[in-house]
C-alpha cells in the first residue's frame, strides 16, 4: 500500500461508518429508529462516531507522515 | 521525535484515553437526563469541550505566531502550525456535532445564525492559514504570512463568543461562563469539566505528536537542502 493510500484509510473507514449508519437515520422515525433505539440515540451515537473519528483519523494521520519523515532520514538515499 | 517530547506527549496521550473513558462512563451512565431535550442533549458533553479545545488551540496559534513574527524563532512557527492542525480537527467536530444536535433540539441542521456562521468563518480562516503556507513559493515569507492570518483569526474566538450575547440567536447563551455563574445542575457540570480537562489534556499531547512530526520534516528538508547546494556554497 501506497503512503498515499494510507493516509486516504482513515477517512475510507470514517467513509463507510458513515454509510453504514445511512440506512438506519433513513428509517429514524419509521422503522427501525422508533421501534427501538429512536432517532435521538442515533444522532448521539453518530455524533461521538464522527467526533472520535476524526481524532483517531488525525492521530494516524500524523503516524504515518512521521514513519515517512522518519524513514527518509534514516535512508540517506532518499530526499 | 525527541525521546523528552515523545514520553511526555505518550504519558499525556495516555492520561488523555483515560480519561475519554471516565468521560464516556460519566457521560452515558452517570449524569441525569436533560428534561426538555432528553438523550440527544448528552452531545453536549463533546460539542463544548471541543470548541473550548478549539479556540484555545487558535488562541496558542495566535500567540506562538505574535512571537514568532516578533523573535523569528522557528520553534514557535512549529507550535503554531502543529496548534492550527488541532484546531481544524476539534473545529470540524464542532460543526460535524451541533448539526446532529441541531436536527433534534431545532429541526433542522443549519441556520445562519451568527455563532454558527461564526464558526464557519473561523474553520474557513485557518484552512486559508495552511493555504497560504503553501502556496508561497518562498517558505520564510509563507511562514510569515500564515502567521499574520492565524493572529486575524483568533480575532473571531471573542466575536463567536460574544455573538450570542450581542445578537438575537437560535444558539443558547452561555451556561458556564457568565457574570452570575454556571447555571448547570451539578453532575452536568461535573462532567462538562472533566470533559474540558480530557479534551485538554488529549488537544495537548497530540500538538506535542505533531511538534515531532514538523521538527523531523524540518530537519529531511534542511538535510535535503544541505545535499542539493553546490560545492563550495
Amino acid at each position: 500500500m501506497s503512503d498515499r493510500a494510507g493516509l486516504r484509510a482513515p477517512f475510507l473507514a470514517l467513509a463507510l461508518v458513515l454509510a453504514s449508519a445511512l440506512p438506519a437515520l433513513g428509517q429514524a422515525g419509521g422503522g427501525l429508529g422508533s421501534q427501538t433505539l429512536g432517532r435521538s440515540y442515533w444522532f448521539l451515537f453518530l455524533a461521538y462516531a464522527i467526533a472520535w473519528a476524526l481524532v483517531l483519523g488525525w492521530v494516524v494521520s500524523i503516524a504515518r507522515r512521521l514513519a515517512r519523515v522518519e524513514k527518509e532520514l534514516e535512508d540517506p538515499r532518499e530526499t | 521525535m525527541a525521546s523528552p517530547i515523545k514520553w511526555r506527549a505518550l504519558t499525556a496521550g495516555i492520561a488523555g484515553v483515560v480519561g475519554i473513558v471516565v468521560l464516556h462512563w460519566m457521560v452515558f451512565f452517570w449524569v441525569p437526563t436533560e428534561a426538555t431535550m432528553g438523550v440527544i442533549q448528552r452531545i453536549f458533553y463533546i460539542h463544548v469541550p471541543a470548541a473550548w479545545v478549539a479556540f484555545m488551540a487558535f488562541g496558542v496559534v495566535a500567540l506562538c505566531s505574535a512571537i514568532y513574527l516578533w523573535l523569528g524563532d522557528e520553534r514557535l512557527d512549529m507550535m503554531a502550525v502543529s496548534a492550527a492542525e488541532g484546531g481544524m480537527v476539534f473545529t470540524t467536530v464542532v460543526l460535524l456535532t451541533g448539526p446532529l444536535w441541531g436536527k433534534i433540539a431545532w429541526g433542522t441542521y443549519w441556520v445562519w445564525d451568527p455563532r454558527l456562521t461564526l464558526t464557519l468563518l473561523l474553520w474557513f480562516i485557518y484552512l486559508g492559514y495552511f493555504m497560504v503556507r503553501a502556496a508561497t513559493e518562498s517558505p520564510e515569507r509563507g511562514k510569515r504570512f500564515a502567521a499574520v492570518v492565524g493572529i486575524v483569526g483568533a480575532l473571531d474566538i471573542p466575536l463567536i463568543h460574544l455573538s450570542v450575547v450581542w445578537f438575537r440567536s437560535l444558539h443558547p447563551g452561555p451556561v458556564v461562563l457568565k457574570p452570575e455563574g454556571p447555571s448547570l445542575h451539578p453532575q452536568m457540570l461535573a462532567t462538562l469539566l472533566t470533559g474540558f480537562g480530557v479534551f485538554t489534556v488529549l488537544f495537548f499531547s497530540l500538538m506535542a505528536y505533531r511538534f515531532g512530526l514538523e521538527r523531523a520534516r524540518r530537519a529531511a528538508a534542511a538535510r535535503a537542502a544541505g545535499r542539493l547546494r553546490p560545492a563550495g556554497a
